[in-house]
């Protein structure tokens, strides 16, 4: 699953970076505590958080994460959108609930395992 | 092809054209037919495979003759597309030995203006091994030019696995930032740029995000538990080193602090993620070695280590 697939699966509006849609989902990270994704993220992740803060896009930079999706519809300030930017990832919103948002990705990456 | 390559200097791709034999390039697999079959059955087979020749071979694999796509055209045109192939067949039949250099297989194909030949097991046998097509040519060349590709790809890689050079400037120049205490909006800039830094080293990304992420958790205690501060990242002997000083107020019980899930965080700490015990047992988690020492009076020290992985010593 790639990140631009996550727009169809979740009624996703992308917010910015484009044009880096097409990286390669292998895992996710569903948390509304930025050091509970600082402990346990792995490469090439997707972050799934209700937060909005500018620290949640420091936090996906630093630990390397390849899009971050805002769950509950919650849109972030202008600042995260902007470093977001400038560390090409892209930031998606959906009005999907985390746990809702979750199982969806879920589905979607055990039926990609099995059809390994 | 060599017509049109040929004005340009592709030197690599010459050499490389010399060095491969026909042997390597052509297709094993040969259609071919006896001489007991009419027109018809080779216009078949030649739609059916979609090539553009087969060679016509005798019980012990020896050429005797070829029928082309243009010989199955004359048969048609002249009414004979249903007899028997012997009377008709070129018989003068150019081939190619395989223990010869494919750019003699280039040559043929030009002069004598075929798309393919039968290759032969030697030059003075016409027993048949296979047939060589220009795109097995290409192909081949193709394959060839991939896999030194492939070599001179992985030796970049090795070459910049550790740049020692950089390594070596950065022992002598360290990084040195102030972090402001409650200044949310710029909190996390320190391991953001440390971690750029890092990467311009070529060090292994496993260790850029331990390094990015021990910056960005004592950034964050600087900024969210005290009155300021300063971190350092130096290089030190194949190690990083990051320390974080802060002004106070210090940590009253260092061991309690190290505690997963134990914090002193406020609701606007939490508010932004943050505040769940887990910023020291992060560090703890990330650094191969962490010291901690605070003082109600001066404040907090931490110097946490991260190996870089380096085999050779950095001096």
């Amino acid at each position: 699953m790639k990140v631009k697939d996550l727009i169809r699966l979740l009624d996703a509006e992308v917010l910015c970076g484009e044009d880096f849609l097409d990286q390669e989902i292998t895992d996710c990270g569903a948390s509304d505590l930025l050091s509970d994704i600082l402990a346990y993220s792995k490469d090439n992740y997707i972050l799934l958080t209700g937060l909005t803060s500018s620290q949640v896009v420091r936090t996906a930079e630093l630990t390397g994460a390849i899009a971050i999706v805002f769950v509950r519809g919650k849109l972030p300030p202008q600042e995260a959108i902007g470093l977001a930017k400038s560390h090409h990832i892209p930031l998606l919103k959906t009005d999907n609930l985390m746990f809702a948002s979750c199982k969806k990705i879920a589905k979607e990456l055990i039926k990609e395992e099995k059809n390994k | 092809m060599s017509a049109n390559y040929s004005k340009e200097k592709l030197t690599l791709v010459n050499e490389l054209i010399y060095e491969i034999k026909v042997k390597e390039a052509m297709s094993k697999k040969v259609i071919f037919f006896k001489e007991n079959v009419t027109f018809r059955e080779i216009q078949l087979k030649l739609k059916e495979k979609k090539i553009s020749g087969v060679p016509i071979l005798n019980n012990v694999k020896n050429i005797i003759g070829i029928v082309s796509i243009d010989d199955v055209i004359t048969a048609f045109d002249k009414g004979y597309v249903d007899n028997k192939i012997t009377d008709y067949m070129s018989r003068d039949v150019i081939t190619i030995p395989q223990n010869i250099s494919v750019v003699s297989a280039i040559h043929k194909l030009e002069r004598f203006g075929v798309g393919r030949l039968p290759v032969t097991e030697s030059s003075d046998s016409k027993r048949i091994v296979g047939v060589i097509t220009l795109s097995d040519i290409l192909n081949r060349l193709l394959v060839v030019v991939q896999s030194i590709a492939e070599k001179v790809e992985d030796k970049e890689i090795k070459n910049t696995q550790i740049s020692y050079d950089l390594i070596k400037r950065i022992v002598k120049k360290r990084l040195r930032f102030e972090v402001k205490g409650d200044d949310f909006d710029n909190a996390g800039r320190v391991a953001s740029i440390t971690k750029k830094y890092f990467q311009n080293l070529g060090i292994s990304k496993d260790i850029i995000r331990r390094i990015a992420i021990v910056c960005y958790e004592a950034e964050m205690n600087i900024c969210l538990h005290s009155l300021g501060g300063s971190m350092i990242i130096e290089v030190d002997n194949n190690n990083t080193v990051i320390y974080a000083h802060d002004k106070g107020p210090g940590i009253p019980d260092v061991k309690l602090a190290l505690k997963p899930g134990f914090t002193t965080a406020s609701e606007k700490i939490r508010a932004l993620g943050f505040g769940a015990g887990m910023g020291l047992p992060n560090i703890k988690h990330y650094a191969d070695k962490l010291e901690i020492k605070s003082s109600l009076e001066t404040g907090t020290e931490l110097k946490a280590i991260i190996n870089l992985g380096v085999k050779n010593e950095i001096k």
